[in-house]
């Protein structure tokens, strides 16, 4: 096979930091549904270490590397502490520099989510050709919505990031989210079109010039000091990495400010409704940026557990497959992925799933799993009369 | 090497047979070359089978090739039992990993070998039972490289290796043919060939069904840490514990060091001032679990032990045993690299040999972390290091055999449970003269007339023919 010449610039030490024990393999989704090395966390280091000490590579490297979900089950599983996701972003990074690695279509989709015009236009227009029955099936979206009502602020406490396709698509969330955040005292504010897009896929493909861009335009859109709530686990890790993806201080003062929705309502619970008496079962799928980057899943079992019974999956926190674009580029492996996730939400017999990102929720919903954001779950609870 | 044009008629078979699950590309054969084990090889060819049928036709191939095979499980050996030296052919066995039966009257699952042993154990959780071995990967290794390497774990102290947990297996003989050693009855007759596969790290076969034995989860378990501010008095401790009549379910030991490195990762509030702790776990009906805390208490205090912490519940105890099992891979939070090794000594001279491998480590100018089976005497001395440095590996070398040099001295034996692999192969003759280990050739040539199946494992090459054991690493193999 053609080989050609590419330099990672991965950190040597953070090569050298993994012993190859093989303890990530099973948190890691890619392996678990292959059972293959090279779809290891383990083995895909490995192979960076063939191509930093070589300096060449050739097309099964690209590919092993392009089948990462980027998930980071792996970091949290891992006893050396390998910075296993930094590692993957910088080799993407260099493949998109040095190599063709990502294809002229895969670029302007990454382009498109970050402006807000052309991304409604054409979900509208998948809107119409869904209501025409002109969509094949087979693509499992769900409900796309033709016109939305713009949202209102109420004060100025808290800021609410609103982000690309979750706006788009699923602008209820938002809106169940304000209401909860209203409910617990707090005034929201929400940003202009400059937050369009927290850049989070833009780092994952690689396409880093394109993911600082969007960063600083993210930045520019919130003024002040007021906390900036999040209620999409993957734009919430993106935003916290502010600081390391563009190194000013002005970033790290930002992602300082960054906070997941639950994260903040967790110190501001006592504000809310009171309690029920029959809390229904409802299992939490923990989303990886959640869990893994972010380390914050608790404050949703906290929040939930107001209202619901929570139920934790026996998973210990495994991919769904959502992986951001990854659903959509690799749909096998993601529905094997997700059958996994499907398998023990089944063993934990409850009526619903809670999920606090939108990612997951899309993809569990296409795989038939009865799913809704946790705060849409609460924002439910908290107003019915009993 | 063998040039890539001489692998392509082999290479034509495999893939007639398999499709794209045999692979030659340059960056995958790379993934196949190492284990948990500092030693690296490479594979000439990679297979991936599905069932045994597959494995049966791979054998065949290779023996019609005349080209060597190696069984991998998930590539998590400590001694390079897996790490392929000859351009052998990779038999990897991770797709097979089904849980065929469950047949809770007679207490067996059958299982194939590539099925992950703590998968086996908590997908039997709900039926109130599990797999007894398990070693620290057990998150990770398979049942298979359990049944290679006659596999330990903390809780073999008291339940036994993993011989004592398998009734039979379904074994690809190197001939190519296939057939079931051992049976389920509580008393086969005839040789006891089973056994004589479990441990034989693949140089007997490849084993493509295993018949495990099923363990009843127990009534009532308690985890103790003790801390001690000197790790004599931790030692110590552990044979008056024994001495008391008590066999615990799990009785591990870890040094300063290893409890600095864990702790870094689990946060499990082990006492890192600590010169040692001692992480004891008693298991059984409620009344007999109660007395063995107290007897552990007690023994505990007459040799200063500082704090005696008892775990108030199973996330506590789960957390505990996390640090436990994590400890080899937190290591690279010190240096990168590390040596591990596995003699197992008296438990009466765990002191002495302790306080050898400090001083062995001192004078080879490395670090020793200790982390280990204090209970059964199997010491697992770590060597950290960082590869990068000049002449390093030299002294870790040095330092190692020093160590079981010393074990070897108290009356002790090279390896408890990570197999001898390719690893510990030029220490046999420590333990072994030379007459031994060529009647041990003798055996496993009774297998593998062809010397097919993992060749230059175990025995030092040419045992029957007085080779020198100069050589430490074949050739083909670095470090």
């Amino acid at each position: 096979m053609k080989k050609v010449a590419v330099k990672l610039g991965i950190d040597s030490e953070d090569l050298a930091s993994c012993v190859s024990c093989g303890l990530c393999l099973p948190h890691c989704p890619t392996y678990r549904v292959t059972q293959e090395e090279s779809a290891s966390p383990r083995g895909r280091i490995a192979l960076m270490r063939q191509a930093e000490s070589t300096g060449l590579i050739d097309q099964t490297f690209v590919d092993f590397m392009d089948a990462c979900i980027q998930c980071r089950g792996c970091e949290t599983a891992c006893p050396a502490g390998v910075p296993f996701g930094s590692m993957m972003e910088t080799t993407r990074e260099a493949l998109t520099q040095q190599t063709s690695y990502q294809s002229w279509w895969r670029r302007w989709g990454y382009r498109v989510l970050g402006c807000p015009n052309i991304l409604t236009i054409g979900s509208r227009a998948l809107a119409v050709l869904q209501r025409l029955k002109l969509l094949p099936s087979k693509l499992a979206l769900p409900k796309i919505p033709l016109m939305q009502a713009p949202l209102v602020p109420s004060g100025e406490d808290v800021w609410l990031f609103t982000g690309c396709v979750m706006d788009v698509w699923m602008r209820d969330t938002h809106r169940a989210t304000q209401r909860v955040i209203e409910a617990a005292g707090a005034g929201v504010r929400f940003p202009d079109k400059k937050a369009a897009c927290c850049g989070a896929l833009h780092v994952h493909a690689g396409l880093g010039e394109e993911a600082r861009r969007l960063a600083r335009r993210t930045m520019s859109a919130f003024p002040g000091d007021a906390p900036i709530l999040v209620d999409s686990a993957g734009c919430g890790a993106q935003m916290k990495e502010y600081g390391h993806l563009l190194n000013t201080s002005d970033a790290h003062k930002f992602s300082q400010r960054v906070l997941d929705v639950h994260e903040w309502l967790v110190n501001h619970l006592d504000e809310l409704p009171a309690a029920h008496a029959n809390p229904p079962r409802i299992a939490i799928q923990d989303p990886c940026h959640l869990r893994h980057v972010q380390q914050a899943h608790d404050p949703v079992r906290v929040v939930l557990a107001r209202y619901a019974d929570p139920v934790i999956l026996d998973d210990e926190g495994l991919c769904c497959g959502a992986g951001g674009a990854y659903s959509a580029l690799y749909p096998d492996t993601a529905a094997a992925v997700r059958e996994r996730k499907i398998e023990s939400i089944n063993r934990a017999q409850v009526h619903e799933v809670a999920s606090a990102n939108p990612g997951c929720l899309l993809h569990l919903q296409a795989g038939g799993v009865r799913v809704r954001h946790p705060l849409e779950i609460v924002d439910d609870l908290m107003r019915k009369d009993i | 090497m063998v040039p890539p044009s001489a692998d392509k008629p082999l290479l034509d078979d495999l893939q007639t047979l398999l499709g794209d699950r045999a692979r030659a590309e340059d960056f995958e054969l790379g993934l196949y070359g190492k284990d948990g084990s500092v030693l690296e090889g490479r594979p000439a060819i990679v297979c991936l089978p599905i069932n045994s049928e597959e494995v049966r036709c791979i054998v065949n191939i290779c023996g019609d090739h005349k080209r060597p095979f190696i069984a991998r499980g998930s590539g998590t050996g400590l001694s390079g039992g897996a790490v392929p030296v000859g351009d052998p052919v990779v038999i990897a066995t991770a797709k097979m990993n089904r849980i065929i039966e469950v047949d809770l009257d007679n207490r067996i699952a059958w299982v194939e070998p590539g099925v992950l042993n703590l998968d086996l154990s908590t997908q039997l959780k709900g039926l109130g039972f599990h797999f007894a071995p398990d070693p620290s990967s057990q998150q990770v290794c398979s049942i298979g490289g359990n049944v290679a390497n006659n596999s330990g774990g903390p809780h073999c102290l008291a339940y036994g290796v993993t011989s004592a947990h398998v009734a039979a297996i379904e074994v690809v003989l190197p001939d190519g043919s296939i057939t079931v050693l051992g049976d389920l009855t509580a008393e086969p007759s005839g040789y006891d060939l089973r056994g004589l596969f479990i441990g034989s790290e693949g140089t007997m076969g490849v084993a493509t069904k295993i018949a495990v034995r099923l363990t009843q989860n127990p009534p009532e378990v308690r985890t103790l840490l003790l801390d001690f501010s000197d790790v004599r008095d931790g030692a110590a401790a552990v044979s008056a514990i024994i001495a008391q009549g008590l066999i615990p379910a799990a009785l591990e030991m870890m040094d300063h060091r290893a409890i600095e490195v864990v702790e870094a990762f689990v946060n499990a509030g082990y006492p890192t001032e600590a010169d040692a702790v001692l992480l004891v776990e008693l298991d059984g009906l409620a009344g007999g679990v109660e007395n063995g805390v107290e007897v552990v208490r007690r023994v505990a205090e007459a040799h200063h032990v500082g704090e005696v912490r008892l775990a108030a519940d199973e996330a506590e105890r789960a957390l505990l045993w996390k640090g436990r099992k994590n400890a080899f891979g937190a290591v690279a939070r010190i240096k990168p690299d590390y040596y591990l090794h596995d003699t197992v000594v008296p438990r009466g001279k765990l002191v002495e040999v302790l306080e050898k491998v400090y001083r062995i480590a001192d004078a080879h100018n490395l670090i020793a972390i200790n982390v280990f089976h204090a209970g059964d005497g199997n010491l697992h001395p770590i060597l950290a290091y960082d590869s990068r440095e000049p002449g390093v590996l030299e002294r870790v070398h040095a330092a190692g055999r020093a160590i079981i040099t010393a074990s070897i001295e108290a009356g002790g034996v090279l390896s408890g449970e990570h197999g001898i692999g390719l690893e510990k192969r030029d220490y046999m003759g420590m333990l072994f003269t030379e007459h031994d280990m060529a009647t041990q050739d003798l055996v496993r040539e009774a297998f593998d007339p062809e010397g097919l199946a993992n060749p230059l494992k175990i025995l030092p090459s040419g045992s029957r023919c007085s080779d020198s054991f100069g050589q430490h690493v074949p050739e083909g193999a670095w470090v």
